[in-house]
């Protein structure tokens, strides 16, 4: 990708390799302001785009090496409790809870 | 849709925090592979697919009104995609947006896109779709695609057509644009 002006077809070969690769960032950051101009303009390349990412989850996702299911649902049972724990612990539900400012509470107390 | 699933995403909708907790996990048991496998499209990346895959879950959980009229796998994907995948597929990327040169339309197309005709079919559909599609091409053009889906280079590709890294890069770009044509077609004609 060392290239800075590509041609639409070497940037759809280059976003292709990016997305089989799983690294779609570098493709992105390697991109100038010349080529993205011509990706916006290039109807051509919107439509290619779109089949390279069909053909990337036809051709490879198979061959991925994908977790466990049972596995990955403890991982997203500890996400929830996670998201559990952050609500409870949130300042608008403790407030609501009962808990009072010290503040509050001294203003209440008669002055001797 | 399987019994199984119908159960999960009934429990899934439940007002109550904890049944719905616990149909989370028949729900991620019965629908892993299938959300893997789709956002793999977008994410090339096992990795990634799994952490984007998580949040999705937990969003799931945490708001699955969405969810309560879903009738099919079909519909299931889609939804799931349109309502919780995309918003996260695009926070994936936000944080990149102020270095790049491309505008944040162009960016959300290329990452978290609208679904095209193409992406509303299953992947037994698309399976069969592309092989009918790869059937018609030209041997050459059939042999490119085929090479770069084995996981060759495009440099590679060009030894084995005996050919230039220029020449390789033009052929795929246009027998994509043919195998967009015939995918459609036939998406038509089903």
């Amino acid at each position: 990708m060392a290239d800075t002006n590509r041609k639409i077809q070497e940037l759809l070969s280059d976003y292709a390799g990016a997305l089989r690769d799983g690294c779609l960032p570098v493709f992105l950051k390697s991109l100038t302001r010349q080529e993205g101009e011509t990706m916006t303009c290039s109807d051509d390349f919107w439509e290619a785009a779109q089949v390279v990412r069909v053909l990337n989850g036809v051709g490879f996702a198979d061959k991925a090496a994908i977790a466990d299911a049972g596995l990955f649902a403890s991982r997203v049972d500890a996400n929830i409790a996670s998201r559990l724990k952050k609500a409870k612990s949130s300042p608008r539900a403790r407030r609501t809870n009962g808990a009072r400012s010290t503040t509050r509470t001294r203003k209440a107390e008669k002055p001797i | 849709m399987n019994r199984r699933l119908r159960n999960a995403l009934k429990g899934l909708t439940a007002p109550d925090d904890d049944r719905r907790r616990r149909a989370m996990e028949p729900f991620v048991r019965e629908t892993f592979q299938m959300f893997i496998r789709y956002l793999y499209r977008y994410l090339g990346n096992e990795v990634e697919c799994e952490d984007v895959l998580e949040d999705v879950y937990g969003d799931i959980w945490q708001n699955p009104d969405r969810l309560r009229d879903v009738e099919s796998e079909r519909q299931l994907l889609r939804t799931v995609y349109l309502y919780y995948m995309r918003k996260r597929l695009r926070e994936v990327y936000r944080t990149m947006n102020r270095h790049l040169y491309l505008s944040q339309n162009d960016l959300t197309n290329l990452t978290a896109p609208e679904l095209g005709l193409l992406d509303k079919m299953s992947q037994s559909e698309l399976k069969q779709a592309l092989g009918r599609a790869l059937g018609r091409l030209k041997a050459r053009e059939r042999r490119a695609i085929e090479l770069w889906l084995e996981g060759m280079s495009v440099r590679a590709i060009a030894n084995e057509l005996k050919t230039t890294v220029g020449a390789v890069k033009m052929l795929k770009f246009r027998t994509i644009l043919k195998l967009k044509k015939m995918m459609s077609e036939y998406c038509h004609e089903e």
